[in-house]
This record gives C-alpha cells, structure tokens and sequence, in this order.
C-alpha cells in the first residue's frame, strides 16, 4: 500500500466518473488513501460509500505518484463485504458466472422472462435496474464448440471470458478464426469466470476459488507451450493484475507472464513475420472506438486501434476520456443507476459528437451500455477485422 | 523489443512534452507519449506566463542570466511558439487572450495579482487594478475559495454566495454543464441587482464548455465576467491539459496512461527502448528517439537526496548550483531558491551535456538554470522548449 506517497493534488479527483455526478462518493482522495489512515483491520469498517467506487481504474492511471487509490477502495471493498451481509444483487452478480450457465442452458425461456414486465419488476425489487435490456443467453455456449485441431507451430489458449461464452459465441467464433487465419492453432482450455465479478461484488473468497482453479487450468497450457489469449479486457486486467495483486494465487506470475491481448498477440505475431500486413480489404466506415477503462490500465497501449489503423477506408477515432458508467454489474445495481445513466449520456455524446455510424469497443458491457443508451450499432473490434479479411461466422453461412 | 517501433517516445505529458509530441505528430511522425500519470499542468492556473520579470516579456527573455535555456532559441522563434499555441486554442474554442509583448496581471483567490502572458479567455476581463468595481460570486460550502481574502485587499470588491447543491469544485463546474442548472444560475444572478463592472467567479464555470457558459452570462448580465484561478482540482489548468492531448491524439499521437519508465535498453550511442514497470512480461517500447519532458521535483523527472539530485529515467547528469548549504535561501517563501536552477544541462540543439547517447533531447522545466519560480516563466517556456526540441529532434530524425 502506498497510500503514504499520496501529494493531495486532486488529479485523481478531476478524472473520477464518479465523483462527478455523484455527491455521495467522496473521490478516490478521500475513500483512498485519505481515508486509509483511519482504517484499521481490528474495527469493523463503517465506510459504506466505498461500494460507491466502480473500479474504472482511471485514478490508478492519473495518479502521478504511483498511489494506486482504485487499489486501496477495492480492499477496502473487500473488507465491507467480508463483515456486512451482502444484498440480493451483489450475490447475483457476484455469482454471474453460475447464473449466466443456467441462463444458457434455458435460453429461449430466461430471455423471454428477463424482456417481460414481470421479471423487469422482479429484477427492480431485488435491487437490479433495467435501463438498458439485459444481454440475450445463446443457448449454444463457445464452450459447447466441437475442437478444431492442426498441426501450426503457434498454440493458443484462448480465455474467452464469460460475455463471450454466454451472450456472444459468434464473436468467440471469430476470434479463432482470426487467429487461425494468422496461422494459429487455438484451443479452448477449461475455464472458470475470472472472478472480477465476485471481486467487485465484495466476495474475496469466491473471486479466489474462481482463479485458483482458472490458473491450474492455464498453467498447464502454458507447460505444453501455449500462450494464454485473452479477448476481454476486464478479465485480462484481472488475470494479469488481480490474480498476483489483492487475490495472492500461488502460480499468478506464470500466468500473467504468458498471456497476452488478442490484438497485441496479432501484433506480436506481425511483427515477428517481418511486418508484412494482413490483406485487409476496404472497409468504408467511420467509428468511433471507445476505449474501455480496463484497456487503458492494462497499460499496453490501445493494440486493436493500430490493428484497425491498417484498415483502408476505415476511419476510426480514439477516445478514452470517458468511461462507459456500466463497469460490469455496477451500473446494473439501482443504487449506481443514476450514475451510470449519467455517464453513459456523457460518453454518448462524445460518440456522436465526432459524426461516428457505429461505435467500437473491445469490452461487452460497454458496448451494451452505449449501444443500448444511443441505439448506434456497437461492434467488437474484432468484428471489424473479420470484416475486412472476409471472415464470417461459419455458424450463420450454414444456416 | 517491443511489437510497434514508434520515430519518437515522449516522456511526460506536461506542456512541453505534449507541446513537443504534437510538432513531430503533425511532421508526419510516429509518435507515443508515455506518462505516470496526469501532469503538473493540470494543476496550473492555466495561463501561460513566459517571463514575468518586466512589462514586456519578450525583452525580460533577452535580460535573463547567461546560461538560461531560453537563450538557446531565436526570439522569433518563442514568438512562433506563442502563436501556434494560441492559434491551436482558438481552433479548439478555448481561445487564449494577450500577447507576448505585454504582461497582463490575473486577479488571484488571495487578492493578490499574478503576472502572466497568455490568459485564457475566461480570465480576459481580470481586474487589472485594486480600484476596479468588482462583485463576486461563491458557493456555498466551497472550501477552496474564500471571497474573503479579495475583499479584504481590494476596496471596491463585494460578493454574494450561490447554493449549487454540491460544494466541490468539480461538483460544481460538472453542473454548470447542464442547461438547466447554468438557467436557474443566471435567474437568480439576475436578481441579485449587481451594481460593479465585473462579476467575478472562482474558476468553476464548466469543464469542457467553459468558454460558451462564460459568454452566455456575459451577455445575459451585459457585464465582463472573469473566473478567478482556484487551488487544485484547478479546472483551468484541466482544460488547457485535455485540450493539449486531445489535440496531440488528433495528430495521430498517441499516449500510454499509467506508464513510468522504470529502465531503457541501450546499445552504442543509442537509446533503444524505454521500460515500464509490468506484472507480467516486460513492457518496452522501441523508438528511433526520445524526448524528455519529465518535469522538475513536483513534475517527478527530478530526485533530491541529501547531498545530490538525480535525473529518474536516463540518469543524466543533473546539474547542482552548489553544496547543499547553496540550495534554499533562509526565507520559506523566497523564489529564490538556489535549488531552482537545478536540472539537467543541454547544447544549443537541446541534446544534454556529457550525455552518452546521441538520440535524447530535452526540454521543459527539467532544464537546468530554468528557475521558473523566480524568473514566472512557466508554461510560456515549456513551449517554446518543447517546440525547440522537437525541432532538433526531427532533423536528427531525418
């Protein structure tokens, strides 16, 4: 912890989503290291507003002294959920992973009941908002894919992350397609939820057991020579940072030292072919690619954007100044819905105003969240690439 | 060896790295800009001042100390510097008033007033003298401005308080941005029946809209409006820094957020890499050259241990006034701290001294013999440096 080293310059203020449309939270200043002077591990914590905090991260990366506050919130987080009785959505939520497979299994009845008036009112009694609609289950999981095997040099294993799996299998579908059009051989490892929704719903505990089984699971990959691929951003910044960091799973740094982002794995595999680009085709159309907190705390640069620079026709403005308010299942819980309804307008505007057709953005609750609130299409990056490769979903060509 | 080779790294995104970033950007180069985190600029009252020490600032310049950096680069060009900055403001609606012949006085949230250069055009109407008939406005519960300490000093001056619902800084300036809450402000500013010349605010009319909101109460009241800069979170010193990236992103730059430079890989007389701090692989990215623009102590380029100042990411040699006993003058408030002039030295083209590696160039308050504090030349010399430097930087390039 180094809330010590905290100046008091308020530039982590000025970049909280939060704390602007939210007078309740105090800032990242004040619930982090300002307010970590006065926690001790032997009172029980009476800082309810820390579950205000949506754990964007934006604090971490504006802070010029290296203070971390988003880190010190999260265990504060941590420690309110450990003695507190938890609310009916944040155990949902916390267990999304569990909910999302029965979800699936009973796709065509749990989307109907999550789109009618009822469950909506059920949803809003348990605390759960429904401003946007809830994502669609696919009844065929990416987990149920048949394997594909070849015999290419270059091994993934491709955490797809629980959004792909459960709501959007075509675009888990295409990913290993791109990848095996870069003459990749990709497998599917079993895999568990990251855990990051269990860990910003307060459930210490259930976030570790999810990890610890999801590194004995990629740790063996690793040994036979794969690399760990990851397409989510939350879940990359979970594997490489939670995993070593607050969760402290034994095996983390083998982990995180082996797995990349999707597009900085195909900029790898670029730059180490020569540098001869893909034949990308034309693609005429202007997007405006919204940059998710999580990508830019992952600190590797913005890898889709350059990827999608290399588009002809395509022209795609960056923007990373705001965040989404979605942040997982934290603008789903009534108490945040203000907030996140706010911010999301906010980072709408934004879109629009650079004259965008469609929005992209590599994170599936951001594209929900500003897909649902401005009605634009709002597309996976890689969406984008498979459209300029000829690459469609071989699910759909049969059908 | 990382996966993309950019022409040029920035390091530090103050003013004169993202002023230096932009200049090669726009040459057509490939350039990424790597930072801890946000800069000081951000918490500047966001005027530019370039020389404080006489009426006019181009001629202070020319009556600095031998030795000081801004002798290093042809007047015209400062002016040129100046201009661009100005023009590239006024594009981006936030157009910057004055220029670099005459000093300008801002009015401060201690009554006092502060000489600079280039005002933002939120600050255009600043009272220029004490006898000015001003009335100010404050908030209620807003801790970081006490319209007391200007009363006190200037004997024209009274105010009034607003409730805006939130007593927070950005609190308030992020309401000013809905329609609803600047209409019911300027409702009731219309029945407050103000009699002075200038209504004053402290610096909190907006974020990203505030020069349309200071021109809309300006010509609903029919009086000048003027903010007054405030102690950080100063939104001021915000706007001028988003607009400085947005503009460095349009040229096609680009930034790594949360990116200190923890070692750099070299090989003859070349930099050839840059090394962040990472939990997994190492995180490095590659570039033909690099600028350094990491700042002074608070900007964090600068280290003081006892006896010595390191320079943190190439480990330059830094500069000394002298021994220790030489660094602080014996009043606190003194801007004539000998420790000011401390920073690293560089040769006409901003390359630095006694350095092994032909590829880095320098520029901003790192730069020894600066003492922005004495001589009140802040962001108008980051300019100017860093547009210099780039310069050089881009004939090394080619």
């Amino acid at each position: 912890m180094k809330f010590e080293h905290c100046i008091r310059c308020t530039i982590c203020v000025e970049n909280c989503p939060v704390f602007r449309v939210n007078p309740a939270f105090p800032g990242p200043k004040q619930a982090g290291p300002d307010a970590q002077r006065f926690r001790s591990e032997r009172e029980k914590s009476v800082d309810e507003w820390v579950l205000l905090c949506s754990q964007c991260k934006r604090c971490d990366m504006a802070c010029p002294c290296g203070v971390d506050p988003a880190q010190i919130i999260l265990r504060a987080q941590q420690k309110y959920g450990l003695e507190h009785p938890h609310t009916a959505a944040h155990l949902l939520f916390a267990n999304n992973y569990y909910l999302s497979t029965l979800g699936s299994m009973t796709a065509p009845l749990a989307n109907r009941f999550v789109s009618t008036e009822i469950g909506k009112k059920i949803f809003q009694r348990m605390g759960i908002a429904t401003y946007i609609p809830f994502p669609k289950f696919s009844f065929k999981t990416l987990r149920a894919q048949k394997k594909t095997r070849s015999r290419e040099s270059r091994k993934v294993a491709l955490f797809y992350g629980c959004f792909i799996n459960f709501y959007r299998p075509d675009i888990g579908r295409k990913i290993i397609q791109l990848l095996q059009s870069f003459r990749v051989d990709v497998v599917l490892p079993p895999q568990w939820c990251c855990g990051l929704p269990a860990l910003g719903n307060g459930n210490l505990a259930l976030a570790q057991k999810f990890a610890a089984k999801n590194v004995a699971s990629l740790s063996n990959y690793i040994d036979a020579g794969y690399d760990v691929v990851y397409s989510c951003t939350s879940c990359g910044l979970c594997l490489l940072h939670d995993y070593q960091g607050i969760m402290d799973i034994p095996g983390a740094k083998k982990i995180a030292e082996n797995s990349y982002n999707l597009h900085e794995y195909l900029l790898k595999l670029l730059a180490e072919r020569g540098g001869t680009k893909p034949e990308f085709k034309e693609v005429n159309r202007t997007l405006a690619y919204h940059i998710p907190c999580h990508l830019r705390a992952l600190k590797i640069g913005y890898p889709a954007a350059d990827l999608m620079k290399m588009i002809p026709g395509l022209e795609c403005r960056v923007l990373d100044d705001a965040c989404c308010g979605l942040n997982g299942s934290y603008g789903f819980k009534k108490i945040n819905e203000a907030t996140a309804v706010q911010l999301g307008g906010r980072a709408v505007s934004l879109i629009r105003k650079t004259g965008a057709e469609a929005i992209v953005a590599d994170c599936g609750s951001c594209r929900m969240q500003l897909g649902g609130l401005s009605g634009m299409n709002a597309y996976d990056p890689v969406e984008i690439l498979c459209e300029s490769l000829g690459i469609r979903d071989l699910k759909k060509q049969k059908k | 060896m990382s996966v993309i080779e950019y022409d040029v790294i920035v390091i530090g995104a103050g003013v004169s790295g993202l002023t230096a970033g932009t200049f090669l950007a726009k040459q057509g180069l490939n350039v990424a800009l790597v930072t801890t985190g946000e800069s000081t600029a951000c918490l500047s009252t966001g005027c530019i001042d370039v020389c404080s020490q006489d009426e006019n600032p181009l001629q202070a310049i020319v009556n600095l100390p031998d030795g000081h950096p801004y002798h290093l680069i042809p007047v015209e060009n400062i002016r040129q510097s100046l201009h661009d900055f100005q023009q590239t403001m006024t594009d981006r609606g936030m157009p910057y008033g004055g220029g670099p012949e005459n000093n300008r006085r801002v009015l401060s949230a201690i009554g006092t007033f502060k000489t600079t250069c280039l005002t933002p055009v939120t600050m255009q109407a600043s009272p220029q003298n004490e006898d000015e008939k001003i009335h100010i406005i404050t908030f209620a519960g807003l801790k970081d401005f006490y319209p007391g300490y200007i009363i006190s000093r200037l004997k024209n001056a009274s105010y009034s308080i607003y409730d805006a619902g939130v007593a927070t800084t950005m609190g308030i300036a992020a309401n000013f941005e809905g329609e609803a809450f600047l209409e019911a402000f300027i409702l009731w500013l219309e029945k407050q029946n103000i009699r002075e010349d200038k209504i004053g605010f402290p610096a909190v009319l907006g974020l990203e809209s505030a020069a349309a909101i200071v021109q809309t109460i300006e010509s609903r009241m029919e009086c000048p409006v003027f903010e007054i800069p405030t102690i950080p979170p100063s939104m001021p010193g915000r706007r001028l820094f988003n607009h400085l990236k947005d503009y460095f992103r349009c040229q096609g730059g680009a930034i790594y957020w949360g990116w200190p430079v923890v070692g750099v890989e070299k090989s003859g007389k070349k930099i050839e890499a840059v090394i962040a701090e990472s939990q997994g692989r190492p995180n490095s990215l590659n570039a033909k050259a690099f600028i350094l623009a990491t700042g002074s102590f608070v900007g964090g380029g600068l280290h003081a241990n006892r006896d010595s100042i390191v320079e943190n990411v190439f480990h330059l040699p830094v500069f000394l006034p002298g021994k220790r006993e030489t660094w602080f003058d014996h009043d606190y408030f003194s801007t004539n701290h000998g420790i000011g002039q401390a920073g690293v030295a560089v040769h006409s083209d901003f390359r630095p001294a006694d350095c092994p590696w032909d590829n880095v160039f320098v520029c901003g308050s790192i730069l020894a013999r600066t003492e922005t504090l004495k001589n009140g030349c802040g962001h108008g010399f980051a300019l100017a440096t860093g547009q210099a430097a780039a310069k050089s930087c881009l004939e090394h390039i080619r």
